[in-house]
């Protein structure tokens, strides 16, 4: 009994680093699942570039966590193959800049193959995506491309922002019948969040509000929403009380929660770290002012997104090219008075 | 088919127009070219005459609310049609549309006439498409019935907030309660509350956006009078045999400001966005008052007209005031305003500007003050005059530069020939 009651308690504290989340979500995956299987660059002995998969090549063995050749279109290629044939492969594009390279495959193929064969093949793979910048990284490894995919009819896009949606999520992703791209930001591997142990889901398309207010609303996802959710600490303190949306899915998108907010705050911010023309602000600005919650804005919408630039490798540079908790504060302030 | 009376557009820029009162009653019979109601724009108050011969009925209540150009506000029943009839449906638009069906004997002919306003709903308020208000500003204001342009916007650049139409609902007299009208009469323990006009409305709003918009600065001057009252004193009587009407001071003074205006052509101009408007010519608007209410009629091409021209257009003015027949279009595109207060015995007072024009003269009484001239202390008539300036676009030695021409002008009024 007390012993019970302990490891209760040891599991309502218990804190993992994001990364140790997703690799958690990993193991009892292939646990429950021997269809399930990992693939990608040093993802075996080495790890994983982010260390994410770690020793899971020791407990799984190299025919469950296989290291690729150096080819995203290889390995995007031999996941919807696989997949189809009935595996549930979870691939990982080493940085998600590379994922340029797997288009053919996730957008035309994967995205695809169960609309255009009426259901008699399905596509049931995950594709996990490094992303994001802070790292000093450069261009070519440093972009937020999620909205690029949630563009795409027949792909599921998620972001999630705390180790334990990163568990959850993934683990719906798994089980998802249809392609799920999951897009992790590098900076957030390293963070800290209370998981829970076994097995649970945190549901796909389903937004989260991160902190409840009156005044404003931001929406954010990834590690945007956790920067939302510290700026909008310090605007409490300044009597600006904002809504924090965490969107954790792009597609589907939760537009319910947004609108209940919006509703209710009449001002919305959205925060991206991809640039910011064409890409979630403008979505999520034209579904407000498409629908009926247009008549309750008593403000202009800010879009906050990144730089129209390829990321510097300046770290100075890097960091002013994309929204930072003071950008966010800065803004909020803007909209709590009313400017555009 | 009854004729429908609709709110004429007696008034180029004009969207909405309020009903201040009915010259007929419900089921009255009137003739074409009757007077049948007082409209009332942002610039007049003026009569609409019936379109049609017959009976009038379903007027919309005379609520003094903003009501859309084209609006519907009574049917003229021609000859043989019976009161049964009913009028095609009136504009979805208006909350307060006359009920088609009257009750078939009304207690009081006159009760649909009453300025009561309407106690379940408000005329509908026009499109306001120029007035800058955020989508829940004008849902709320659509939901209380309140014309989106009567509130003044406190956002960027003037935007009309929720905050902004709540504040002015606030101020706005309460609808009258049927169930609080038939209580007990208590004794009033605050004062009367007396509804805006739609002159006070217009009044209110157009004065509160001046002092928010422009920076006012003032600047006072006492000048001589004895030179100006001299003059007047010897063409006066010439030009009253010649037009009818006696040229007063504050109409000469608008011929002396139009002498100097053009010199000082940011004193004579209109902030457009960045930029300042500088008007090709001199038209300067004379404050008066008409029942409380503040008009400012408009003396055009003043730079270029005499004496005698002015005050005969004057006269025109001030009589078409005192009559309510002024027309919106004297009382628009004043590029200056003079303020003369001092017949009421004020010796020195400040303006607000007459926007979007940049300044306005303020004229005090002419009192004999002691000054010192030679060496000796001498009684001398002096009148103070303050400037009220928009610091956007006219700066402290501009307005310094027109105070000196103006004191130059009254004390020396040859310098203008």
């Amino acid at each position: 009994m007390s012993t019970l009651t302990e490891a209760a308690v040891e599991s309502a504290v218990r804190e993992l680093t994001y990364a140790e989340a997703i690799r958690e979500a990993l193991a009892i995956a292939m646990e429950a699942d021997e269809r399930v299987f990992l693939f990608g660059e040093d993802v075996g002995v080495y790890g994983g570039a982010f260390g994410v998969s770690g020793d899971l090549v020791h407990r799984f063995g190299p025919d469950r966590v296989i290291d690729t050749p150096i080819s995203e279109l290889g390995i995007a290629g031999a996941a919807v193959g696989a997949a189809i044939t009935g595996m549930r492969p979870v691939l990982e594009i080493q940085f998600s800049d590379f994922v340029t390279l797997a288009m053919e495959q996730i957008v035309n193929q994967a995205a695809k193959i169960r609309f255009m064969f009426g259901g008699k093949a399905k596509v049931p793979m995950v594709v996990r995506l490094p992303g994001g910048s802070g790292t000093g990284a450069a261009a070519q490894h440093s972009q937020s491309l999620e909205a690029w995919f949630a563009h795409v009819p027949g792909l599921k896009v998620i972001q999630p922002s705390t180790p334990h949606d990163a568990k959850g999520m993934l683990l719906a992703a798994i089980d998802d019948p249809n392609p799920v791209l999951i897009f992790e930001h590098k900076l957030l591997y390293k963070t800290k969040g209370h998981v829970p142990e076994g097995d649970y889901r945190v549901p796909i398309g389903k937004a989260a509000v991160r902190r409840e207010g009156r005044d404003l609303t931001i929406v954010g996802s990834s590690i945007m929403a956790v920067r939302a959710v510290a700026a909008a600490e310090k605007l409490a303190q300044e009597g600006i009380d904002a809504e924090v949306i965490d969107l954790r899915s792009l597609r589907p998108i939760d537009f319910d929660t947004i609108a209940a907010s919006v509703r209710k705050t009449h001002r919305l911010m959205v925060v991206y770290e991809g640039v910011k023309t064409m890409g979630i602000g403008a979505e999520i600005s034209a579904m407000i002012a498409e629908s009926d919650v247009f008549d309750f804005l008593d403000a202009p919408i800010i879009r906050l997104g990144g730089a129209e630039v390829p990321l510097p490798y300046n770290p100075v540079l890097e960091k002013a090219a994309v929204p930072q908790e003071e950008n966010i504060l800065e803004a909020a302030r803007r909209l709590a008075r009313g400017e555009a | 088919m009854p004729v429908e009376v609709i709110l004429p557009k007696v008034d180029m820029d004009m969207e909405t127009g309020s009903i201040e009162a009915w010259k007929v009653s419900e089921g009255d019979f009137v003739k074409q070219g009757d007077i049948l109601f007082e409209i009332g724009t942002n610039k007049a108050v003026m009569e609409v005459e019936a379109p049609a011969s017959g009976i009038i009925r379903n007027l919309v209540p005379a609520s003094g609310e903003p009501i859309a150009v084209g609006t519907p506000v009574a049917w003229i029943f021609l000859e043989g049609e019976d009161a049964s009839d009913t009028p095609p449906p009136p504009a979805a638009e208006t909350a307060a549309a006359p009920q088609a069906q009257q009750p078939p004997a009304s207690p009081s002919g006159e009760a649909a006439s009453s300025a009561a306003p309407a106690s379940n709903g408000h005329p509908a308020p026009a499109l306001d498409s120029g007035v800058r208000a955020t989508p829940l500003a004008r849902r709320t204001a659509r939901l209380h019935g309140i014309a989106i342009a009567e509130v003044t916007g406190s956002g960027p650049r003037g935007r009309i907030t929720e905050k902004d139409v709540l504040a002015h609902l606030a101020k706005r007299p309460a609808e009258p309660a049927p169930v609080a009208a038939r209580a007990p009469a208590e004794a009033p323990t605050e004062g009367e509350l007396v509804p805006f006009g739609p002159v006070r409305r217009i009044i209110a709003s157009r004065l509160s956006e001046s002092m928010r918009v422009a920076p006012h600065f003032y600047m006072t001057a006492q000048i001589d009078m004895g030179a100006l009252q001299a003059l007047l004193k010897r063409v006066g009587p010439r030009i009253e045999k010649a037009v009818g009407v006696r040229p007063s001071l504050t109409v000469l003074l608008a011929r002396v400001v139009a002498g100097i205006l053009p010199r000082h052509p940011m004193l004579n101009a209109s902030v457009e966005g960045d930029a300042a408007r500088l008007h090709p010519t001199v038209n300067i608007g004379i404050a008066m008052e008409r029942d409380g209410d503040l008009m400012v009629p408009v003396l055009r091409g003043a730079e270029g007209k005499n004496l005698a021209e002015l005050t005969r257009e004057f006269g025109r003015l001030r009589e078409a005031v005192a009559n309510r027949t002024i027309q919106p279009a004297d009382m628009r595109g004043g590029t200056f305003t003079i303020s003369n207060l001092g017949m009421y015995g004020v010796d020195s007072f400040t303006a607000i500007i007459n926007q979007p024009e940049s300044a306005i003269l303020a004229v005090g009484r002419t009192v004999d003050t002691p000054v010192g001239r030679d060496g000796q202390i001498v009684l001398r008539p002096l009148a103070t005059f303050s400037l009220s300036s928009d610091h956007r676009i006219v700066d402290g030695v501009t307005a310094a530069r027109f105070m000196a021409d103006l004191r130059e002008a009254i004390e020396c009024p040859e310098v203008l020939i």
